[in-house]
């Protein structure tokens, strides 16, 4: 069951009769589209010739891949199909289990672990990935077709991913539990590349008189993108990826060129993807549409000149791809609503997903656009559907939401788990704020307590941890009240008036942490920490010590963003300050 | 050309991810430019990732354990209480 209608197409449907010989069953993923079966032949051939072809990776290492982005992607689909796939090939559920979680600690050889680095890196982060990235690679000796592979198969997860979502099928097989944090800050912003620094891999020379796909894109364009032109070493991809193009493009039964150019469109530009952008403006522009009209579509498609039937076609597609936690059968019904059939959804979802594929492949290569890009995405262009719903994201996330609700039915014992798995969290919020370990201890007990006592009106509107580090800021605050400390937390003056200059100017050394053991860098740190006002010792100790993201660093400390960002980098140049004596490289220079 | 007070203004933005492609641009021509800067800015990025890797206030398990026991005891005293 999915949350689409499905029909009876026999078992001599060619896909269904090969799946089913392979694997003994038709994954339901596919069952959900049976509205559509030329989707289903296209995915099925990316699916064979990336997936199930033995080439220059083994099997085990493609599915490897797939376990490890489906559970960053939290998708648990598309997860509980892996790890299946994986037990079959005979790897120990143990190593699964720490897959899912944590690839580094799963036992796995060097490389293996750093392709699956670089595939996490590429499904989440792609337009931060580099040459450097596939250098990595290459220097744990992976050659180019390996590379290749592993591009291709992280966009077949992330297109499996995207269709999963969107089509909402029942899980073939018991899913794993799937507690990767995602709480990865995006990479340093230095490190933004935009995906077109490439291409990154080796490519032969292959002929449209010779190569039927490359005749057909020739045709289809009027030359052959170099997205596929870095492709050669793998001809059998790019003939699947051209049989996806005529059958899920090309057809105008359904939805229409215009539509699905502007879904590839807007999808593309909330990735990020330069290259993609660049060639859908091209081709809306070959249908009639101006390039002014491209650009606000993909700026922001609520500004632009669309009925709203398509604007909302647009909103189904963007949430589907870039917020995909958020979304789900109540999507469906609002298209529908909009004027949209079955097909019509199925449709949307199949290019949201195949959109998702190809945005995914072109990072990877970092091929150089076909035509001149009007616009080059950074990480803030684009306008995103708003976050409203991020709070039922989080609950649905909650990883303690089981035990908060046996707690609610008075549960001591799963109370008990609960302040086991927080109790460092709780502590290292409260040393942030009250400086005090001893003090800190104490109040750890305080926040627990007053946690057990509110417990039931606890709602879940935000995640359990979130509402425990509020109750511990709060409890610490008290604290520091009743000590009568001048420096208050919540002063909500401005917090830029007295400016900072950073007074130690000699660089530091190039590999600082070489310099003293982990133990020594963690008393350094430690007392650091402690000597900051509390305002800004607290602010730093929940995003770089804890980790939290900006976000639920804001909420617990009842915090803007702004202040929050400012008051950040503000700790950041003190502790700078107060190391700098330490990890200061021997070439001292000073400077007036 | 940006001035030092003003790379100083985005500098937090910067760390984040959180520039348009222009500022960073500005701000990354800056830093190539303004050797001050380009100590600040880079002694900050490895503040951060000693802080993020330090381990810094970790709760030895000695001390949980006893925390843990204190109020455990003491919601199941209140129970018995409230009942």
């Amino acid at each position: 069951m999915s949350y689409l209608r499905e029909v009876e197409l026999g078992a001599t449907f060619p896909p269904f009769a090969s799946l089913q010989e392979r694997f003994g069953f038709v994954p339901n993923l596919f069952r959900a589209q049976t509205l559509l079966p030329r989707t289903i032949e296209a995915e099925a051939g990316i699916a064979n010739a990336v997936l199930l072809q033995e080439r220059a990776l083994s099997r085990t290492c493609k599915e490897s891949i797939m376990l490890a982005v489906a559970a960053a992607n939290r998708n648990t689909y598309c997860a509980a199909e892996h790890h299946q796939t994986l037990r079959s090939l005979g790897v120990p559920d143990q190593q699964l289990h720490q897959i899912v979680i944590d690839h580094h600690r799963a036992g796995l050889s060097a490389p293996d672990t750093a392709l699956l680095d670089f595939a996490l890196k590429l499904a989440r982060y792609p337009a931060w990935l580099s040459g450097e990235d596939i250098n990595v690679l290459r220097g744990h000796g992976f050659n180019d077709e390996s590379i290749l592979e592993a591009i291709l198969v992280t966009a077949l997860v992330n297109f499996l991913c995207t269709l999963s979502v969107g089509l909402g099928p029942a899980p073939d097989f018991e899913p794993p539990a799937i507690q990767r944090s995602n709480k990865t800050r995006l990479p340093d912003a230095r490190s933004y590349v935009g995906g077109t620094c490439g291409p990154y891999l080796r490519a032969v020379e292959l002929r449209p008189q010779n190569f039927p796909p490359f005749a057909f894109f020739l045709e289809r364009f009027g030359s052959i993108p170099n997205l596929f032109r870095a492709q050669t070493l793998r001809p059998d991809a790019i003939e699947a990826e051209a049989g996806a193009f005529r059958n899920v493009l090309i057809p105008e039964d359904i939805l229409s060129h215009v539509q699905k150019e502007c879904i590839l469109l807007v999808v593309s530009a909330a990735n990020l993807n330069t290259y993609c952008v660049a060639a859908h403006c091209e081709m809306l522009r070959a249908m009639g549409v101006s390039m002014e009209d491209s650009d606000q579509i993909a700026v922001d498609h609520h500004q632009a000149d669309l009925s709203e039937a398509n604007k909302a076609l647009l909103d189904f597609a963007l949430k589907l791809a870039v917020r995909p936690s958020e979304f789900g059968r109540e999507d469906i019904d609002r298209l529908q609503i909009s004027g949209f059939t079955e097909e019509h959804v199925l449709e949307a979802v199949v290019v949201t997903a195949l959109n998702n594929f190809i945005n995914t492949l072109q990072m990877g290569l970092g091929t150089t656009p076909d035509v001149e890009p009007r616009r080059v995405f950074g990480p803030r262009d684009v306008h995103l559907p708003p976050a409203v719903e991020s709070l039922t994201e989080e609950a649905e996330a909650d990883p303690d939401a089981g035990l908060v609700a046996r707690v609610q039915d008075g549960d001591l014992d799963a109370f008990e788990e609960l302040v086991t798995r927080h109790s460092r969290r709780v502590y290292r919020t409260l040393v942030g704020i009250v400086g005090n370990v001893e003090e800190a201890q104490d109040a750890v007990q305080d926040t627990f307590l007053k946690a057990f006592q509110h417990i039931g009106s606890f709602q879940g509107r935000s995640k359990f941890s979130t509402w425990l580090v509020t109750i511990a800021n709060n409890t610490g605050l008290q604290r520091l009240r009743e000590r009568r400390h001048l420096e208050s937390l919540d002063d909500a003056g401005p917090e830029t008036d007295e400016e900072f200059h950073p007074r130690q100017v000699r660089a530091w050394a190039d590999d600082p942490e070489q310099l003293c053991s982990q133990a020594e860098r963690r008393g350094l740190v430690e007392s650091a920490v402690m000597r900051l006002p509390p305002k800004y010792r607290v602010v730093l100790v929940l995003r770089d010590i804890e980790q939290l993201s900006g976000e639920e660093a804001a909420e617990a400390l009842g915090l803007r963003i702004p202040a929050l960002k400012a008051r950040l980098l503000r700790a950041r140049l003190m502790l700078r300050e107060a190391l700098s004596t330490h990890f200061a490289s021997n070439a001292k220079r000073m400077v007036s | 050309m940006i001035t030092c007070d003003e790379f100083m203004a985005e500098l937090g933005n910067y760390f984040e991810g959180d520039v348009a492609t222009e500022v960073r641009q500005q701000l990354e021509s800056h830093v190539s430019h303004c050797q001050t800067c380009q100590v600040v800015y880079d002694s900050t990025r490895k503040t951060i990732c000693i802080v993020t890797d330090s381990g810094s206030f970790d709760l030895p398990d000695a001390a949980a354990k006893p925390i843990k026991d204190k109020i455990m005891a003491k919601i199941r005293d209140t129970r018995i209480w409230s009942k």
